[in-house]
């Protein structure tokens, strides 16, 4: 769980490792989608997320397609 | 280079199929996990060569997974056994392959199976379950095998492939030849279903392999007349880094579909509805809170922990868990072990519908090789038990089940239960 004044980072998807598992959309349907045709995930929200949280999505991820791009500002 | 000295030997036997006739070995995984580092497991004939290091923990089950450069599905057999080149290559599917194909090949199916795609699966699952579970209810019980867990989700998976339903208890008949091959080998003669080609060039060197790959055909040959609305036709249609699957790769894909898409989940549901037989109290927890079965569900897939194993071979020398690892050494992660790591696990052997924290690797361990039908799976034994919720089906079990000696499914071929 994060803590409410967690600092709060952007997430990134590399659309070459990325083999549309979706595990990335049912956790947070709000910042992942997976493409209506080619069934890769995309960065749809760019408020990002909790740091533990972008952590914990970057673990899930079992293509580690996931990563962290920096501090939203 | 010289070879290593393969030690620690394994405590207990985790590999002959017979030993799974009793059920999981759960007291010799535990043996097995607590020994520091990996131990050295003999199997088949060749001494060292054929042997495989033996990974039970939850922890180096992740290791293996999420490093498949190091721990490769592509130079070796998935199964314990060794295959020459040809063999090998002649039987390659996502299964036995590693990125760039298994990138390539993951993505001609992935759109099929995602968490959003599953869920327009739904209904029509839940139509097939609400029948199977009312015929079932109303005969007072039988064989849950060969009337609930068997037909669900063999008539799932060929709804979205777009095989005709009339099918469903050949293609039954076909996979279960194929967990055969995993266990004492095939009860088929060689030339079975018209089978011409040597054994060991088919998955699971069964003659059933010849006969889905002839199946497979007569769908391709089906579908170029008239395209459908179904998976078969988008493997036909699919154009992966703009060139179609070959024709072995449509073939191999298809047989392992019907394989994975029935097997895997049948298990999960057996042995769910016999955990609820021997754990009242679980599904009385379940009756009276039907919330709970999101967890309910994770959990009857951790208990049945469906496929006990998958091996990767090693690309290099490579050190897990404080073991030195020489190129080529075969590495099996045993999932049905990770499933009960009291590391990770509370109680593990508890059935406990209610089981918050439960990060089972019955999918894998999370590494590029997750089970593409996980979702599907979890939407499927959902339904199930929903159905049977909605009907107040309450299981009590008659008899012992009839497991099969495999080390691969932890597969049983019928079980008599009653509904109370």
């Amino acid at each position: 769980m994060s803590a409410p004044d967690e600092e709060r980072v952007s997430m990134a998807v590399d659309e070459d490792r990325c083999i549309g598992i979706g595990q990335c959309e049912l956790l947070e349907p709000d910042v992942f989608r997976l493409g209506d045709e080619d069934a890769i995930s995309r960065v749809v929200d760019g408020v990002g997320l909790a740091r533990s949280r972008a952590l914990e999505l970057v673990d899930r991820c079992p293509s580690g397609a996931i990563s962290i791009v920096e501090p939203v500002a | 280079m010289t070879e290593r000295a393969k030690v620690p030997v394994s405590p207990a036997d985790i590999a002959s199929p017979t030993v799974y006739l009793d059920g999981i070995p759960h007291e010799g995984f535990a043996a097995i996990r607590a020994v520091d580092g990996l131990v050295w497991h003999p199997y088949g004939d060749e001494g060292d060569r054929s042997g495989f290091w033996a990974v039970t923990r939850h922890a180096d089950v992740r290791e293996v997974s999420k490093n498949p450069e190091a721990f490769s599905s592509a130079i070796g057999h998935t199964n314990l056994w060794d295959l020459e080149a040809d063999a090998l290559e002649a039987r390659r599917s996502l299964i036995d392959s590693d990125a760039p194909d298994h990138t390539r090949l993951r993505r001609v199916v992935s759109k099929a199976f995602t968490p959003r795609t599953t869920r327009t699966w739904e209904g029509m699952a839940r139509d097939i379950a609400a029948e199977l579970v009312e015929g079932y209810a109303a005969e007072g019980g039988g064989d849950w095998v060969e009337k609930v867990a068997a037909p669900l989700p063999i008539r799932v998976i060929l709804a979205i492939l777009g095989v005709p339903a009339e099918d469903a208890e050949y293609m039954v008949e076909l996979t279960n030849h194929l967990v055969e091959g995993t266990g004492e080998g095939s009860s088929l003669p060689e030339d079975a279903y018209g089978n011409t080609t040597p054994t060991r060039l088919l998955p699971f060197n069964s003659p059933a392999s010849h006969a889905l790959y002839e199946y497979a055909e007569k769908m391709r040959r089906l579908r170029m007349d008239q395209s459908g609305d179904d998976l078969v036709t988008s493997l036909l249609e699919a154009e992966a880094d703009g060139e179609r699957l070959t024709a072995a790769e449509y073939r191999n894909f298809f047989q392992l579909l019907v394989f994975a898409g029935n097997e895997t989940t049948r298990t999960a549901m057996i042995h769910g509805a016999m955990a609820f037989a021997e754990h009242p109290d679980q599904w009385a927890r379940l009756q009276a809170d039907p919330s709970l079965v999101t967890t309910a569900v994770d959990e009857v897939i951790r208990w049945a922990s469906p496929i006990l194993h998958m091996r990767r071979t090693a690309s290099r020398d490579v050190e897990l868990a404080g073991t030195e690892i020489a190129e080529g050494d075969k590495v099996v992660m045993w999932y049905a072990g990770a499933n009960r790591d009291p590391e990770v696990f509370d109680d593990p052997y508890a059935f406990d519908v209610g089981r918050a924290d439960n990060p089972h690797y019955a999918f894998g361990g999370g590494g590029p090789h997750f089970c593409l039908g996980a979702f599907l799976a979890r939407m499927e034994v959902q339904v199930l038990l929903e159905e049977m919720l909605a009907r107040d089906v309450v299981l009590e079990l008659c008899s012992s089940p009839v497991r099969q000696a495999s080390n691969f499914v932890h597969g049983v071929s019928s079980v008599e239960l009653a509904v109370a």
